[in-house]
């Protein structure tokens, strides 16, 4: 078991290093000197590169998935009205806008607010039901 | 796409020139929002509003940020300055709760087999290279400070034997003692005032030359200039008593020109007495003759004999017995000759002779 789990967790490791090699022959569309910027800007201290590089490829992926999610909202947005025969139905230039942005921005940041109000919902509501069982606990004992 | 990344180009090249907004971190902003441009290309877009593209830019920058705040947390936490891959990824998951990864609820994961990294492995198998368009320099430029040399690297020798000579070297004693200056200035002022007062002694001088110049024109005598008395010329005066330079006051026995009270009839006479060279130069029709007499101011008064007509209202009696009669007869049998200049200067002495008391003042 022991053994396993430590081949396991050696895979895991190789995996991940040769992930980290493999990253060094993808050149990331975000340049090295900005990530390394930003990041030293906040505190982030590491000498080896290919940990930048998984920062930028992950921003990178991020970025992507946004313009994706805004891409899919401007089609949308294209497809579903056809009022007019007149222009060119299914006008074909894909521009990114300010609404499909805030819209596809906003899916990334719905369950992070959302789920902090329904934790401390939930915690307080707990909180204050065990009181009141606490209560009526005393109150059955009293009457008792 | 080309056409996408250039169109989105051409509309970050306009944009990165309004926004002036950010103050220092603009380079960074202007090459986080080209390769945004980029990777929007590579998605799908053909082109973009330059405000979406500033928004995405700054979400990009802000996610870079936070990944970096968050592993440095995790090596904090672990009693480490310097990140290592594991609390990448650990920030990593905690920027990606939101979306979700694979392996997530797994109470017993180990991190190396995470699923965030299987899903940025994943991306990078299957995602396009594309690499930054330009070439970024290192930035920010970190700027090498200017270093004071020591003692030893200027060759001087330190002020006492307690200091050493690989101690940065004082600065130049200019700097901080302060040395009166003095202004040198001082004796030049007065020989400025001098060199100006002479300089107007000058001018005065050569004034009153040329004006005795142009009273002798006629006469051929020739006058000698006046030799400097403070510049004023006492000797000289000519006819006009207002062209005349200003005299202090006695210096010159003035006759009383002009009285507001009359008491004689010499007195009222005085300014006819003035003009009637001028009257009789302009009869004669030349001006040089008006200055060309050489008068001091009067005292003796010659002789006029004026006759008016009805309407006028002075009458002036002859002062002395000098026989001038002969002039002044001419003077009134010519009356029907004269121009109307002639005759209006008349009028005019005439008025003049009514309001003595606008003599004294002239």
């Amino acid at each position: 078991m022991n053994s396993s789990s430590g081949e396991g967790r050696h895979d895991d490791d190789s995996a991940l290093a040769e992930f980290l090699a493999s990253l060094m022959d993808y050149t990331p569309t975000i340049p090295d000197e900005l990530v390394e910027h930003y990041l030293s800007r906040s505190g982030f201290h590491c000498p080896d590169l290919r940990l930048t590089r998984l920062v930028a490829v992950a921003a990178q992926k991020f970025i992507s998935e946004v313009a994706s999610d805004a891409l899919q909202h401007c089609k949308a947005r294209q497809a579903a009205p056809v009022k007019d025969k007149s222009k060119q139905p299914k006008d074909k230039r894909l521009v990114l806008t300010m609404e499909d942005l805030s819209k596809a921005l906003r899916e990334v940041r719905k369950l992070t607010v959302s789920s902090i109000y329904f934790f401390e919902v939930t915690f307080f509501g707990i909180l204050i039901y065990c009181l009141l069982i606490e209560k009526k606990k005393k109150f059955v004992m009293i009457k008792v | 796409m080309s056409d996408g990344g250039r169109e989105s180009g051409t509309d970050n090249q306009t944009s990165s020139k309004k926004s002036k907004v950010s103050g220092g971190d603009e380079f960074g902003r202007a090459i986080a929002k080209i390769a945004v441009t980029q990777i929007c290309g590579s998605t799908g877009f053909h082109s973009s509003h330059p405000s979406a593209l500033d928004a995405l830019a700054d979400v990009a920058i802000r996610y870079i940020s936070d990944l970096g705040k968050a592993a440095n947390f995790y090596a904090n936490l672990s009693g480490r300055t310097s990140s290592n891959v594991f609390d990448v990824i650990q920030g990593l998951e905690d920027l990606g709760l939101s979306q979700g990864f694979s392996g997530a609820s797994d109470i017993h994961r180990c991190l190396a087999s995470s699923g965030v990294v299987r899903e940025i492995g994943q991306f990078v198998n299957t995602a396009e290279e594309v690499p930054f368009a330009w070439p970024v320099p290192r930035f920010p430029i970190a700027r090498i400070p200017k270093q004071t040399s020591s003692f030893a690297q200027i060759g001087e020798a330190p002020a006492g034997n307690h200091i050493p000579n690989w101690l940065p070297a004082f600065p130049d004693p200019h700097t901080y003692i302060h040395t009166p200056v003095w202004n040198e200035r001082a004796t030049d002022l007065r020989t400025d005032k001098i060199e100006q007062a002479r300089q107007r002694r000058k001018a005065e001088r050569s004034l009153l030359s040329l004006q005795q110049r142009l009273a002798c024109n006629a006469t051929a005598e020739f006058m000698p200039a006046i030799d400097g008395d403070a510049g004023k010329g006492k000797e000289i005066v000519t006819n006009n008593p207002f062209l005349a330079p200003p005299l202090p006051y006695g210096e010159k026995e003035v006759s009383e020109i002009v009285m507001p009270k009359v008491d004689a009839d010499e007195k009222k006479l005085s300014v006819l007495e003035t003009f009637a060279p001028a009257i009789e130069a302009a009869k004669n029709g030349s001006l040089t003759s008006l200055i060309s007499e050489e008068r001091v101011l009067p005292s003796e008064r010659p002789m006029v004999h004026f006759k008016f007509g009805i309407h006028s209202k002075s009458i002036v009696a002859p002062l002395s017995s000098k026989a001038q009669n002969a002039k002044t007869d001419s003077w009134f049998l010519r009356d029907d000759e004269k121009d109307d200049k002639k005759r209006r200067a008349e009028m005019i002495l005439k008025e003049a002779m009514e309001n003595p008391q606008e003599l004294a003042q002239l």
